[in-house]
């Protein structure tokens, strides 16, 4: 084995808020990588969406020269996780890289339970890991019980936590160093053949794909002809190199590294994130265990508002997919909204930021239905069917049985909040399972129905414990349960895309709660619109938007023109986000009416 | 003919007098506080340099209609006036001018000049009533009184103008639909021929819509106009266009000319005009305005034109429609080339699908675009539909 001691390859783990990215950012100006003017707030969160949003999506890397006090120079190299609940799938994506991760966890706020899974899937994954305590310069800081938290919940030694302040920078140093000392350096082979894993591959409109590797045995230069395993197929290399955070070329990349190829694939299918690479002369090194496919938990339907919008839709989606294999989709056609995609994901922040970078990135106006779960429908001939579109539910005279999934969810409170969390566990079906108090937290375990989950729980809970309650839930079983399909009928035509899968015993109340939001959201017309929520033939509730008696301007003279044509301009703008079903204008918050019934 | 199938509309002139007593909080029209001399002359001479500057490009044309509005037109003496025509006789062929309307204040120091304005070819006057109730005159901010009124449209009518229009307004702060028929009944009382009948909107930048007044909820808004259409309808008016009722033949020709896109030109300050050049140029429908403050008005130098600007083609058929179809019976369906220079093909498919919804009358039949009692009611939605 080649000698790779001078290597660290480490991930972070941190909760969104505690202080990741700026930490981050200190490894980054500590090391010299950026001068300081270019040091933008956050360097690593290169999206727009995601600087704004405060969180990280994809994963992204970044090497850095540490000249350390033992008197060596290390090559460190940090690959990016993102933190929030949706996305624990790019999590263990990105550790696979990495012999260690940081456990980042705020001094003042202790513990959550997205951290807690996430060093779960690190350890798991054979990961040392280095608890870091951050925000030490606040004076709400308390290392000890933190520590003891980290100890008593994750059940690792807490003793070595280094303290330090990413915001000041103290102990930032430490915090190198400590990492040096702890987390082993990679282990490879230079002289073996070729053996790379694809951490991530984007779409670049100069370049092509780019993907992000982690050599485990061999060299890669450029020029070389790599062979990309699963598709068989072989490309001339272009461009190695690694971000410094700039993207930096170098003549070859080395067992133990990380950093970037381009081998001019124009096709995004040509470099699937989990594949192996090799050269193409040594095409029988063995295949590396690559990602577990995750399955979309959410899903929804997308139509673009205008017809014409479909193809250059589809194009975009499948550019997302290259660099987001969570995302899925397959055409769907609705008799309300016409040719789309139905789409899947990891949950509601996900959709949200799926559906903002079509709208941002490729300039697609959409509507979006809403999200449901997958249930599982015994049929009376004992087939078994997923049904992730309320639409497709087959006749309830041919099902037997109707289940819908079932989470575990681990919640971690503090006490003084524990009451309104156990409320709103209860009300959303929950059953409590496990209860237990660590240091000033309190975990609770729930199972939950996930569409009692998915939708809305995270923002709930978090309002219910003004912040601190943190969750990570998994999908555990299908289970029997009393579900109908709830139809809503506009002006007696049953509308597809608004139709939901409901607990019967919520059936009467959430069919109010929905026709009730959207009378409040679909504007008047020159008509009545009829809304009407069904089950069956029997329909639960009715209301009227009643008609627009006219919409006409009183005056307009010679002079007038260019002022009340701004006024039409601002009444088209209005409907740009509206989708017409029949003869009706829907706005798409009326798509989403069943979301907003807590309001 | 100009050499790209347009044929020359006819030509109306418009021409502003910026100043009132007081600005009217609902008013958003160019209008500004009078000093305590008005400085007649020095507009005069203003408007007579302006419309020298630009004369050499404007349409040289007949000019069939005059529109004198404000601001407050009676503001200014009879003498100006006829300084005025003078001075617009030897610039512009009036040859073939008709119809010649002053917008007037129904106050009592106007009353004195009607005569005097009537004598000097002054055709039509139209005053601005509002209402004949005084608290909705003084909620409206109006300088004149119920009084007034009445004897402001008598005078008129003694003075000897035949075509006499009472603007009213309705949906006022408070109102109830009797009030608004009483308003209605008051004026049809003396038989003028022309009525404008107005809803209060609140437009941007007034004092209304800083701060608006309690306006009636829509649903009274409508009883109010269904009282008022019963009424005027009863009364032998037709409602010529959205807001305007008239006896057969007592039509504004001016704003006719508006509505069937026709061309007209501007003058005084913050006037606007449009016209049709000969097809040379790509812009060669075009709008253009005056400089809007009346001080600078009068401080520039020959032509006040602060701006102009081609219509383009893919506006045009908007701009054409956002006029053709306040009309009530609409216009002959051959007047959308002539006056726009594209042929109707090329708006076919919306027209297809307005007469489809039953906004459009079908246009076989008559050979004209016109919307149906639906289509005008909803007006901004068939409109919409010719935005690009």
């Amino acid at each position: 084995m080649t000698d790779l001691s001078h290597i660290r390859n480490f991930s972070i783990i941190a909760h969104i808020d505690h202080g990741k990215s700026t930490l981050a950012d200190r490894f980054i100006q500590f090391c010299g990588g950026l001068e300081d003017r270019e040091m933008a707030e956050q360097v690593l969160d290169s999206m727009d969406l995601e600087r704004e949003r405060g969180i990280t999506i994809k994963a992204q890397s970044v090497t850095l020269k540490y000249q350390s006090k033992d008197g060596r120079e290390y090559e460190l190299n940090f690959i990016d996780t993102p933190g929030h609940v949706d996305f624990s799938y790019e999590v263990s994506r990105s550790l696979k890289a990495c012999e260690g991760a940081l456990l980042v966890v705020d001094a003042g706020q202790g513990v959550e339970a997205q951290s807690v899974a996430n060093c779960y899937t690190a350890l798991e994954q054979g990961l040392t890991v280095l608890p870091i305590l951050n925000k030490m310069d606040l004076p709400q800081a308390e290392p000890d019980r933190v520590k003891q938290e980290i100890e008593d919940i994750i059940g690792i030694d807490a003793s070595e936590a280094v303290p330090c302040s990413a915001k000041s920078g103290m102990g930032v140093e430490d915090v190198l160093e400590a990492l040096i000392r702890i987390i082993p350096p990679p282990v490879g082979n230079v002289e073996d053949p070729l053996q790379a894993l694809i951490i991530d591959s984007w779409f670049d409109n100069y370049l092509g794909v780019v993907s992000l590797v982690r050599v485990i045995h061999g060299t890669v230069r450029k020029g070389e002809k790599m062979l990309v395993k699963s598709t068989g197929k072989s490309h001339i290399i272009d461009k190695v190199g690694y971000f410094n955070p700039k993207p930096t070329t170098v003549p070859e990349l080395k067992a133990g590294e990380v950093g970037f190829i381009v081998s001019g694939i124009k096709d995004i299918t040509g470099a699937p994130v989990g594949d192996t690479l090799t050269h193409a002369h040594t095409p029988n090194v063995a295949q590396l265990e690559g990602f577990k496919k995750v399955k979309p938990q959410v899903y929804a339907g997308l139509f673009p508002i205008s017809a014409e919008d479909y193809n250059a839709f589809r194009d975009a989606l499948e550019k997302l997919t290259l660099n987001d294999a969570s995302l899925f989709f397959e055409p769907e056609n609705s008799d309300a909204l016409g040719f789309g995609f139905r789409c899947g994901f990891l949950g509601m922040l996900h959709m949200e930021i799926i559906q903002e970078r079509l709208e941002r990135e490729y300039d697609i106006d959409l509507i979006t239905t809403a999200p449901t779960v997958v249930y599982e429908v015994l049929m009376l001939d004992g087939e078994v069917r997923y049904v992730e579109n309320p639409s497709r539910l087959p006749e309830l005279g041919s099902i037997e049985e109707m289940r819908e999934p079932i989470v575990e969810a681990n919640i971690l409170v503090p006490q003084e909040h524990l009451g309104n969390v156990i409320k709103l566990c209860e009300e959303r079906r929950g059953r409590q399972t496990n209860m237990q108090f660590m240091a000033n937290q309190v975990q609770l375990t729930y199972e939950l129905p996930m569409s009692e989950v998915v939708l809305d729980f995270f923002d709930r809970l978090k309002s219910v414990s003004r912040g601190f309650a943190s969750l990570d839930y998994h999908f555990q079983r299908f289970e029997a349960a009393n579900l109908v399909r709830l139809d809503i009928l506009i002006n007696g035509d049953r509308v597809d895309s608004l139709a939901l899968i409901v607990h019967r015993e919520h059936a009467f109340s959430r069919g109010r709660q929905v026709i009730e939001k959207m009378r409040e959201l679909i504007p008047r017309q020159m008509f009545d619109v009829a809304l009407q929520a069904a089950i069956g033939n029997q329909v639960i509730s009715r209301q009227t938007v009643k008609a627009l008696r006219k919409n006409v301007t009183a005056k307009c003279y010679g002079g007038d023109i260019s002022r009340k044509k701004k006024l039409l301009q601002k009444q088209k703008e209005g409907k740009k986000r509206m989708k017409q079903v029949g003869n009706v204008e829907v706005p798409q918050e009326a798509f989403l009416a069943v979301l907003r019934v807590d309001d | 003919m100009t050499s790209n199938g347009i044929t020359a509309p006819p030509l109306g002139l418009y021409l502003h007098t910026p100043w009132c007593v007081r600005k009217c909080p609902y008013c958003d029209f160019n209008s500004h506080t009078a000093p305590v001399e008005l400085p007649e002359t020095a507009y005069l001479e203003a408007l007579l340099a302006d419309l020298d500057a630009d004369l050499p490009w404007l349409p040289q044309q007949p000019v069939t209609t005059l529109f004198i509005g404000g601001g407050t037109p009676s503001l200014m003496s009879p003498d100006f006036y006829r300084r005025l025509f003078k001075g617009l006789g030897e610039r512009l062929d009036l040859s073939q001018l008709g119809e010649v309307t002053l917008e007037a204040n129904p106050g009592t120091f106007e009353q004195d000049r009607f005569s005097a304005y009537r004598a000097l070819g002054i055709n039509r006057l139209s005053l601005g009533i509002q209402s004949f109730q005084d608290p909705q005159l003084k909620a409206l901010g109006r300088i004149h009184d119920s009084a007034n009124a009445h004897q402001a449209i008598a005078a008129a009518q003694r003075a000897g103008f035949e075509r006499i229009n009472l603007d009213l307004m309705h949906g006022l702060p408070g109102q109830t639909p009797e009030q608004a028929v009483a308003d209605l009944q008051a004026a049809l009382a003396y038989d003028t021929g022309h009525v404008s009948w107005y809803q209060l909107t609140l437009e941007p930048n007034t004092a209304f819509y800083s701060s608006p007044p309690p306006l009636p909820v829509e649903d009274q808004l409508v009883d109010i106009q269904d009282a008022g259409r019963d009424l005027l309808l009863a009364a032998g008016l037709q409602n010529y266009e959205i807001s305007a009722w008239s006896k057969p033949g007592q039509a504004s020709q001016h704003n006719l000319n508006y509505w069937q896109f026709g061309d007209y030109l501007a003058l005084g300050a913050g006037a606007h005009g449009k016209v049709t050049l000969p097809a040379s140029a790509p812009d060669n429908i075009l709008r253009y305005w005056k400089t809007r403050q009346p001080e600078a008005y009068l401080q520039r130098i020959g032509s006040r034109t602060a701006g102009r600007q081609g219509i383009t083609t893919g506006d045009l058929p908007l701009e054409f429609m956002m006029n053709a179809l306040r009309l009530q019976d609409g216009v002959p369906s051959k007047l959308f080339s002539e006056r726009t220079g594209l042929p109707l093909s090329a708006i076919m498919g919306i027209l297809n699908d307005l007469v489809q919804e039953q906004l459009l009358e079908p246009m076989e039949k008559r050979q004209r675009l016109a919307p149906t009692e639906k289509g005008h009611r909803f007006l901004n939605d068939v409109l919409e539909r010719f935005m690009v």
